[in-house]
C-alpha cells in the first residue's frame, strides 16, 4: 500500500513538477499539461506498441516529440502572453482542447491499451510489487535525479532559477529570457510526455486520458505551493501516499474527496501552499 | 454609442427569428441560448471581480438535479423545485464561497477547477441518487402558474425573459453602487478596504448570485431537455463558457450575450462535423486571444479606461 502510494506520488510528482516549473518561470497556468502526458503515453502506443521499438527509445522519442511540440507551441503562441495570467490560461485551453481534437482525429474516441514490456512481481517483506510499476518508479527517481542536476549545475538550470526568482534582475546579468522561457516550456512538457510514457503501459490511452493527470498535478501544485520545485515534490509524495491509503481503506472517490479537503484547509491555512513564497 | 443601439436592435431582431423560420430545430438553437446566455452572464460576473471560476456549471448541476429529483422523488410542484434548485446552488455558492474567494488569480482558477472536477465525480458516482452515466429519464415538463410548457417554444419564451431578468438585474447592478464598490475592489483592494468596503462579503455575495443564476438555468435544462446526466456540468462546460466570453469579450455583460449567440449555435450546426466542434472551438479562441483580446463587445463598444 505504501509502496504503491510512492510510485504513484512518484509519477504525480513528475507531471506537477513540469507544471511548477511553467508557471514559475512564465507565470502561465498550462492547462494543456495533461495533453503533453497524452502525447508521450501517444507515442508509446505508436512506436512501441505498433512499430515494435524498444520501449526505452519510444519513452524518450515521446518526452522529446512532447518537448518539441511544446517549444513550438510557446514560440508561436505563448511568447507574448508570458507573465500575463488570465490569457496565458485561456490560451493553453485553447492548445488542450486543439490537442484533445487532433488526438480524437487520430485514435478515435476508443481507449486502446499497449501491452505491457515488463510484467510479473517481486516482494519487499510483506508487500508484492508489480515490476512494471517497479519500473515506473525507477524512471521517475531517474528523471527527478537528472531534473535535480540540471536545475542545480547546468547554465540554463541556472538562468531558469534566476528568472523564476526575478526576471528583471535576471535580464540585466545578461539572461535572455526568451530562450530561458521557450526552455522551460520545453521541458515542463518533455516532463509530461515522460510521465505519459511511463504510464502508458499501466493505463489506457485515449483523447481524454490528460484530464485525470493534470487534476493530480493541480491538487499536487496547490498543496505544494505553485512555482515552488521541493513543494511539487513534497505535495506529490503526500497525495500519492494520502490517495492509496485512503482508496483501499474505502474508496476512490473517498480518496479524491478528501484529497481535496485537504487542499481546502490548506488553502484557508496557508494561501501560497506548503512551500510556496509568501510574495505575489 | 450609435453603433450600440444598432447592436441593441440587431440582438432584438435576432430573438425573433425562430418565429420567421418556424421550425422546432431553429427553436431548440435558439432555447439553448437563451439557456447558455445566463450561464455565460455568471461566468462574467466573477470576471467582473477578476476571478475565473471554473465551477459554474458545477452550480448548473447542482440546480439541475435538485429541481429533477425534487420534483421526481418528492412531487413538488416543478417551478418551485426550479426554484429550489437555483437557491441549493446559491446555497452551494454560498458555503464554498468565503474559502474560495481568500484566494486570488491562478489559485481561486485552480480551487474551482478542483471543486467542479469533484462535484462532477459526485454526479458521476452516487449513482443511486443520480444515475449516474446512464442519467435520469421522464423528467416531467415544467408547469408555471399552471400552464405546461410542452415545447422548445414555450420554453424559448421563458428562456428569453429568463435572459433578459438576468441581464438587467446585472446591468443594474453594474450601475449601482454595489458596482462602483466591485470596481473598486478590483482597481485597489487596499484603498476601498480601508473606505470601509467589505472586500469578502461583496464577493461572497456576487459568487451566490452567480451560483443562483447557474442553478436557475441547469434547473430550466433539466426540464426542457428531459433528460439528465453528468455530461454537461464537466469541464467540457466551463470550456464553452469561456469560449463564449472570450469571443464576446469580458468586459461588459454585453459581451457574454454577443459570445452565446455566436457560439452556442455551432455545435448544433455543425452536428455531421462534431468531432471538428474542439477544433473549431480551440483555433477561434487562439484567432480571438492573439488578435481580439476584447472579444466582439470591443468592435462596438469602446471600454472607458
Amino acid at each position: 500500500m505504501i509502496v504503491n502510494g510512492v510510485l504513484a506520488g512518484l509519477i504525480y510528482v513528475i507531471m506537477a513538477l513540469g507544471f511548477t516549473v511553467i508557471f514559475g518561470i512564465m507565470r502561465i497556468v498550462n492547462f494543456a499539461h495533461g495533453e503533453f502526458y497524452m502525447i508521450g503515453a501517444a507515442a508509446i502506443l505508436v512506436l512501441f506498441g505498433t512499430l515494435g521499438w524498444p520501449y526505452l527509445l519510444a519513452l524518450v522519442a515521446g518526452g522529446l516529440l512532447a518537448g518539441t511540440i511544446g517549444v513550438i507551441a510557446e514560440r508561436a503562441f505563448f511568447r507574448k502572453l508570458a507573465r500575463d495570467e488570465m490569457p496565458g490560461m485561456i490560451m493553453s485551453l485553447a492548445i488542450s482542447i486543439f490537442l484533445q481534437s487532433v488526438m480524437l482525429q487520430y485514435l478515435g474516441p476508443s481507449e486502446l491499451a499497449v501491452e505491457r514490456p515488463f510484467t510479473g512481481v517481486w516482494r519487499l517483506g510483506s508487500a508484492v510489487v508489480p515490476w512494471d510499476r517497479t519500473i515506473v518508479a525507477i524512471g521517475a527517481l531517474v528523471i527527478l535525479v537528472a531534473f535535480y542536476f540540471f536545475l542545480r549545475y547546468a547554465r540554463l538550470g541556472l538562468a531558469m532559477q534566476a528568472v523564476a526568482q526575478d526576471p528583471e534582475t535576471a535580464s540585466l546579468m545578461g539572461v535572455e529570457s526568451g530562450i530561458v522561457y521557450s526552455a522551460s516550456f520545453g521541458i515542463g512538457c518533455l516532463l509530461a510526455g515522460l510521465a505519459g510514457g511511463l504510464m502508458a503501459p499501466i493505463y489506457t490511452i485515449g483523447p481524454y486520458m490528460g484530464e485525470l493527470p493534470m487534476l493530480k498535478a493541480f491538487v499536487v501544485v496547490i498543496l505544494g505551493g505553485l512555482g515552488s520545485v521541493p513543494g511539487a515534490v513534497l505535495g506529490g509524495l503526500l497525495l500519492g501516499l494520502s490517495e492509496s491509503v485512503l482508496s483501499t481503506q474505502f474508496s476512490t472517490g473517498v480518496a479524491l474527496i478528501a484529497s481535496f479537503a485537504i487542499v481546502m484547509l490548506v488553502v484557508i491555512v496557508r494561501p501560497t501552499g506548503l512551500m510556496g513564497r509568501s510574495s505575489r | 454609442m450609435r453603433l450600440v443601439v444598432f447592436v441593441y436592435i440587431a440582438i432584438a431582431l435576432i430573438a425573433l427569428v425562430p418565429w420567421y423560420i418556424d421550425q422546432r430545430y431553429i427553436f431548440h438553437i435558439a432555447t439553448m441560448i437563451t439557456i447558455m446566455a445566463p450561464m455565460a452572464f455568471s461566468m462574467a460576473l466573477m470576471l467582473k471581480l477578476g476571478q475565473l471560476s471554473i465551477a459554474q456549471p458545477a452550480f448548473m448541476g447542482f440546480g439541475a438535479y435538485t429541481a429533477v429529483l425534487l420534483s421526481m422523488s418528492l412531487g413538488l410542484p416543478t417551478a418551485a423545485a426550479l426554484v429550489a434548485g437555483g437557491l441549493m446552488a446559491a446555497f452551494v455558492a454560498l458555503l464554498v464561497g468565503p474559502v474560495f474567494l481568500r484566494v486570488k488569480g491562478v489559485y481561486f482558477v485552480l480551487l474551482t477547477y478542483a471543486f467542479g472536477q469533484i462535484v462532477f465525480l459526485i454526479f458521476q458516482e452516487w449513482t443511486s441518487l443520480t444515475g449516474g452515466m446512464s442519467g435520469l429519464y421522464g423528467i416531467p415538463k415544467l408547469t408555471l402558474f399552471g400552464f405546461r410548457l410542452r415545447n422548445a417554444e414555450h420554453y424559448y419564451v421563458l428562456g428569453l425573459v429568463f435572459t433578459a431578468v438576468c441581464y438587467l438585474t446585472i446591468l443594474a447592478i453594474e450601475k449601482s453602487s454595489i458596482g462602483s464598490i466591485i470596481e473598486s475592489l478590483n482597481e485597489d483592494e487596499m484603498l476601498s478596504l480601508s473606505m470601509g468596503a467589505n472586500a469578502i462579503s461583496w464577493r461572497v455575495a456576487i459568487f451566490t448570485l452567480s451560483g443562483f443564476i447557474a442553478g436557475l438555468s441547469g434547473g430550466m435544462y433539466a426540464f426542457y431537455i428531459g433528460f439528465l446526466s453528468p455530461d454537461p456540468f464537466g469541464f467540457r462546460g466551463s470550456v464553452e463558457l469561456i469560449v463564449i466570453n472570450t469571443i464576446g469579450g469580458s468586459g461588459t455583460i454585453l459581451g457574454p450575450l454577443l459570445g452565446a449567440i455566436a457560439v452556442v449555435p455551432l455545435p448544433e450546426l455543425l452536428r455531421e462535423a462534431q468531432e471538428y466542434q474542439l477544433m473549431i472551438y480551440g483555433l477561434c479562441l487562439i484567432f480571438f486571444i492573439t488578435f481580439l483580446k476584447n472579444g466582439l463587445v470591443s468592435l462596438v463598444v469602446r471600454r472607458k479606461e
